[in-house]
Order: C-alpha cells, then sequence, then structure tokens
C-alpha cells in the first residue's frame, strides 16, 4: 500500500513538472503529455523505482475509460449545438477513419520487415 | 415536505460525491451488462455507462453542469493517469530501438493522415471551426486529446463522441481491410489497430495476440505523442 503511495506520487510530482514546464515555456501540448516523456525519461536514467511507479500507474491506467467517461456523458446534451454539422461529423469520422486504416496498413506492409519467425511472434509480451 | 426534499436535492447535489458514485455505479453496471452480451466490439462499456448516466440525468432532471462540476473530482486522476502511460511506453521501448526504420517511416504520415482525412472531410462538408477543432485529434487516447482539444479550443463533448466512434471503426476496419490486403502480421494489424483506434483498437489488439497487443499500444503511445506536439503548432501556423 506504501508502495502505491509513493508511486502515487511520483505520478503526481512529475505531472506538477510538466506541468511548471508548460507554463513557464508556453508550451501548446498539455501537462500529462510533458509529464508522459519526463516520466519515460526518468525511467530511462533509473531515476524512480518502476515496482512503485507501476503499482500505482497500473490501476490508473485500467481505470481511463471510467475516468473519461463524465466526458463522453456530455455528447447526448450537445445535439443542438452542432445541429446541421452532424452529417460532415459521421462522415468525417466513419469515412476518415476507412480510409486512415487502409493508408496505415499498406505503409506498415511498405515499411514492415518481416517477422523473425512466421506465426512464432519472437517479442514477448512485457 | 417538498422544502425538505428540495433541500435535500440541494445538498446531494452540491457534494462531488453524488457525481462520483453515479459514475462509478453506471460503470460497474455497464461492465456488467457489456461482459453478458459477449463483449461486443461495436459498444465498448464506456458508451453504456455514458448512456446510462445521461438518462438518469435525464430522469431526475440533474443539469449536466452540475453532475459535471462532480465528476471533474475523477477526471482529476486524468493527469496522475496519462503520465502513467510513460510506464508501457518505456517497457516497449526495445520495440522502438528494434524497428525504429520502418516506425519513423510510417507513423509519421500515419498519424498525419488518420487528422488529416477526417480534418478535410469535415471542411469540405462545411464544419464550422470549432468541430474541425473537436474532430483533429479523433485517433489520439482520451487523456492526451483532451489536452489537445483544449489547447485547439474545441467541444469536449464531441471529441469524445468522435473517439469512441472512431475507435469501433478503426477496430471493424482493421478486421475488414486485413484479410482483404492479405495482412497477416500481427505486428502490422496491432499497430494500426492503436495509430488509428487508440484505447478501443489497443484492446481489440490484446485480445487478438500479446504481439498485437504490444505494437497496438506503441502505436497508440507514439500517435499521441507525435499528435500532442505537432497539432497546436500546425494549428498555430495556419492560424485557426
Amino acid at each position: 500500500m506504501i508502495a502505491v503511495l509513493r508511486g502515487f506520487l511520483w505520478l503526481t510530482g512529475v505531472w506538477l513538472a510538466g506541468e511548471t514546464l508548460v507554463v513557464l515555456l508556453d508550451l501548446p501540448v498539455s501537462a500529462g503529455v510533458v509529464g508522459m516523456l519526463l516520466m519515460t525519461g526518468l525511467l530511462m536514467l533509473r531515476i524512480g523505482r518502476l515496482d512503485d511507479i507501476a503499482a500505482a500507474g497500473q490501476p490508473l491506467i485500467g481505470l481511463l475509460a471510467m475516468l473519461i467517461m463524465p466526458g463522453v456523458v456530455g455528447v447526448f446534451f450537445i445535439a443542438d449545438d452542432f445541429a446541421g454539422q452532424w452529417l460532415a461529423v459521421a462522415v468525417a469520422l466513419v469515412i476518415g477513419t476507412l480510409a486512415s486504416v487502409l493508408t496505415t496498413l499498406l505503409l506498415m506492409r511498405r515499411c514492415m520487415p518481416a517477422e523473425p519467425a512466421a506465426d512464432a511472434p519472437q517479442e514477448s509480451l512485457t | 415536505m417538498s422544502d425538505a426534499l428540495i433541500a435535500l436535492r440541494e445538498a446531494l447535489l452540491a457534494t462531488p460525491l453524488s457525481s462520483t458514485a453515479l459514475t462509478l455505479a453506471a460503470y460497474l453496471a455497464a461492465l456488467w451488462a457489456v461482459e453478458r452480451l459477449g463483449r461486443p466490439s461495436w459498444c465498448p462499456a464506456v458508451l453504456l455507462a455514458a448512456l446510462l448516466v445521461a438518462a438518469i440525468l435525464w430522469g431526475l432532471s440533474i443539469d449536466f453542469a452540475d453532475y459535471r462540476r462532480g465528476a471533474d473530482w475523477l477526471m482529476l486522476l486524468l493527469g496522475p493517469a496519462t503520465v502513467a502511460l510513460g510506464v508501457p511506453l518505456y517497457q516497449q521501448l526495445h520495440h522502438i530501438r528494434a524497428l525504429w526504420k520502418p516506425l519513423a517511416l510510417s507513423l509519421p504520415p500515419a498519424a498525419a493522415l488518420a487528422s488529416c482525412y477526417s480534418l478535410a472531410l469535415a471542411w469540405a462538408l462545411g464544419a464550422s471551426p470549432e468541430v474541425l477543432a473537436s474532430l483533429a485529434p479523433k485517433s489520439v487516447t482520451a487523456p492526451i486529446a483532451l489536452g489537445i482539444v483544449e489547447e485547439l479550443g474545441g467541444s469536449v463533448p464531441l471529441l469524445m463522441g468522435g473517439l469512441l466512434i472512431t475507435g469501433v471503426m478503426a477496430t471493424l476496419a482493421v478486421r475488414l481491410l486485413g484479410p482483404a490486403l492479405g495482412i497477416r502480421d500481427h505486428r502490422i494489424l496491432g499497430f494500426a489497430l492503436g495509430v488509428n483506434g487508440h484505447a478501443v483498437g489497443t484492446v481489440r489488439a490484446f485480445e487478438m495476440s500479446p504481439s498485437a497487443g504490444a505494437f497496438a499500444s506503441l502505436g497508440m503511445s507514439l500517435t499521441g505523442i507525435l499528435t500532442a506536439l505537432c497539432l497546436p503548432l500546425a494549428w498555430r501556423l495556419l492560424g485557426l
């Protein structure tokens, strides 16, 4: 339990560091993203205990869907705000996503080297 | 009597714990229902939970703004949760080192086009600048996309709806187009799911195989970072 607290303090502290950078340097990026990059950088430098941070981070990542849910609720209350634009929104989302998936697949098929061993992926889940 | 009830209602609406309880209850109920339905990929638990909350708010005629004010306390956790995404990214670094060349070649155009196709279509159909700003980060995982949309001045609820539809569509598209193009490499399928379908696609990729899941979460994080760094800058340069 103390490990979770230590990890949560790391996550909060790194977020605050991210916010500090965003404010001081007037970055057009959210504090969370800067914090995420800082976190990765710190771990690469072996600063901070991975066990502690993972103990607090894993449950938070698992709960991401629930944390954004209140934002999703809002979509049912804005129908009038964007009247007349729903066709544009629907086409952009449906056709746009189909097109971008197609592009990604074609690009990756072009760029990706063949798998080391056919049908037996070497990379294990980390 | 009714005065006492009104006072009670006021008191309950004033505390953020009501919104918290409602959110937790709806989410757990949605998880249970989705499990019962056999986890259909077209209906993520978040969508069902959001519908439940919306129905309850409407039924009790509670203002969305009141609910949102309480739920903001819960959404505060998104900050540390976004920072926590740095941990899986750190654990995926060996993939980046091993495959940096194909990733560097395919990720930037893939991530940029995921945004540009939709922007072009929406713009051509006459969408307002606010709608465009809300749709631009539609392939980015929600905690990062929220930050982007605040920078661009879009609508958070519209973004959220767009994210859900994008995730579901990307999952469908990979399932249809993958076999049609003869792609069986789970690394490619997973990557496409993560780049285009953010968290919804990544969940689907982990159902396919651990390798697909690893590449999906890699694609999701890299798309998120790249979009978060470039989109607000591009937006400023375009003067939108």
